[in-house]
């Protein structure tokens, strides 16, 4: 659970946190695609190591640290999954761990650049450029909401597993359907929660006349300068080259 | 029989949730343990049962070290009952809801079904056998909730904030449901910042602040203590506000004695 603790925005004055979130969105958009697309080790590596940097400058290296370790768990579940059917069917087994590498270094990347993103952006900020992006405010606005209830959610699963272990649940006990069945207990209460804490928030964003007027104006309204343009040709180029790297490799 | 030493606990923020906490509780005591929010009182009442481990000191229930034991061991000794009953129900009917623990530890069916008729009269909730535990208000869901855990008979009973949003009859009624378990021998801790709560029905009281166990006694005399009540930020019990105002010279939350000593302040004066 203390992986969504990662992705928790806490308000901060680095370069990185003042650049606008449309030019960081290009960034992650750029970044996540290359991820998606490279399948050598190497230039996986590469574009991991260039988050070092980014990192370093936003000062969120702690808490990208933690969504690491947090992922650790997939990430072992994910070699594994790669690398025993690989080596099964084809035999050779630096084949199989290299493209099993690959794999969990694909998934270490987009955690990582997720993990800037979201670690950096506040949450107001990106629903006024998803707004300024013509996105309907009302699907901006449920993203946001969305993004903010997570580490809630998390918080009220702690609550009911501790619960639910003081009436003598065993979360670990049993095989692998009992295991499932474990969560019943844990799963029912979180739902029927959280359908009841959508209600109170509906509730209360009507009494604060929430689509009482058609036309919303922001009391804020973002705009590009010299160093969001910047950032935004930096990732272009940065991109560029990686891609080159990665054909010559 | 509980023993808390030097306990230190932290969720990791670089504060102490607990901060070298000493305890201990003999068998058939009822305690409450009261203290401004963020205490410490929930994260010491979890060590109980072994929900948290403490990272300095130990912990010891009824000769068991909770490092060497796991949650499901310590809960049959242990009932600890949370704030927020809807943390806890989930089955389809309350006969159900009652059953989870004890099939939890295994006890055998003619067992169960005796123990969920015991609770499902002990806690007036006969009517609602068949009912779903959501359906209910919010009394009688905390009722549920501490039914679910007080049917598998633990030894010792730890009740984190029962009576948030309770009104005054349900109150009375959960004291009596406490005292007389007391009575029959079982230890109650009953977390709490109700002060007046504490006042009327509980004997002892552990006040704690900051992580820490600040004052620790009978009632009577830690309710009284302005210091202890100010440096734990807990709104005192207004007998005891009425006493500091009129400066007696024995503050006191009885009522009966507050008279006593107002009449013979009284006489004094008169003489």
């Amino acid at each position: 659970m203390k992986v969504f603790k990662a992705f928790e925005y806490r308000r901060g004055s680095t370069i990185l946190h003042r650049i606008d979130p449309r030019s960081k969105l290009v960034y992650l958009i750029l970044f996540t695609s290359l991820t998606v697309y490279f399948t050598n080790p190497v230039a996986l590596l590469i574009i991991f190591l260039s988050f070092l940097p980014m990192v370093y400058v936003g000062k969120v290296s702690a808490r990208w640290r933690q969504s690491l370790r947090g992922s650790l768990f997939f990430i072992v579940f994910i070699f594994i999954f790669n690398f025993a059917p690989a080596a099964y069917y084809s035999g050779n087994l630096l084949d199989a761990a290299v493209s099993a590498i690959a794999m969990s270094l694909r998934f270490l990347n987009l955690i990582s650049v997720f993990s800037i993103f979201f670690l950096t952006t506040s949450p107001e900020d990106l629903t006024q450029s998803m707004v300024q992006l013509k996105i309907p405010y009302d699907y901006a606005l449920t993203f946001n909401m969305a993004m903010r209830f997570v580490p809630t959610l998390s918080r009220e699963a702690q609550y009911i597993m501790d619960a639910q272990r003081s009436r003598g649940l065993e979360m670990e006990k049993g095989n692998f359907v009992s295991r499932i069945r474990n969560y019943i207990p844990v799963l029912i209460p979180l739902i029927i929660s959280s359908f009841r804490r959508a209600e109170l928030v509906a509730d209360a964003m009507e009494s604060r006349a929430f689509g009482a007027s058609k036309k919303r104006t922001s009391l804020y309204v973002l705009k590009m300068g010299h160093n969001d343009l910047l950032f935004v040709l930096a990732a272009v180029g940065s991109a560029l080259v990686l891609f080159a790297v990665n054909m010559l490799l | 029989m509980i023993r808390v030493e030097g306990v230190t606990y932290s969720y990791g923020d670089g504060i102490n949730a607990l901060d070298g906490v000493d305890l201990e509780v003999m068998d058939s005591e009822l305690l409450a343990i009261v203290g401004e929010n963020g205490a410490g009182k929930t994260t010491l009442v979890k060590h109980l049962n072994g929900l948290l481990k403490p990272q300095r000191g130990r912990v010891i229930v009824e000769g068991i070290d909770t490092m060497e034991t796991t949650v499901a061991t310590l809960a049959r000794k242990v009932g600890l009952v949370f704030q927020n009953p809807d943390h806890m129900l989930f089955a389809e009917t309350v006969e159900k809801e009652l059953s989870f623990a004890l099939t939890n530890f295994g006890l055998p069916p003619d067992e169960i079904a005796k123990r969920v008729e015991w609770a499902l009269i002990e806690f007036s909730l006969s009517n609602y056998r068949d009912r779903s535990p959501f359906t209910l208000s919010g009394g009688e869901k905390k009722r549920v909730s501490l039914a679910s855990v007080l049917c598998y008979d633990p030894q010792i009973i730890v009740l984190d904030e029962p009576t948030t949003g309770q009104d005054s009859l349900q109150k009375t009624r959960l004291a009596t449901t406490l005292t007389k378990l007391n009575r029959q021998g079982k230890t109650v801790i009953v977390v709490t910042h109700d002060i007046e709560f504490v006042a009327d029905f509980i004997p002892r009281v552990v006040v704690m602040s900051r992580g820490r166990v600040i004052a620790d006694g009978p009632t009577e005399d830690m309710l009284v203590r302005k210091d202890v009540m100010e440096a734990s930020s807990i709104l005192p019990p207004q007998l005891a506000e009425l006493s500091w105002k009129m400066g007696l010279n024995a503050p006191s939350i009885n009522a009966d004695m507050i008279v006593k000593e107002i009449r013979q302040m009284l006489r004094g004066e008169l003489k």
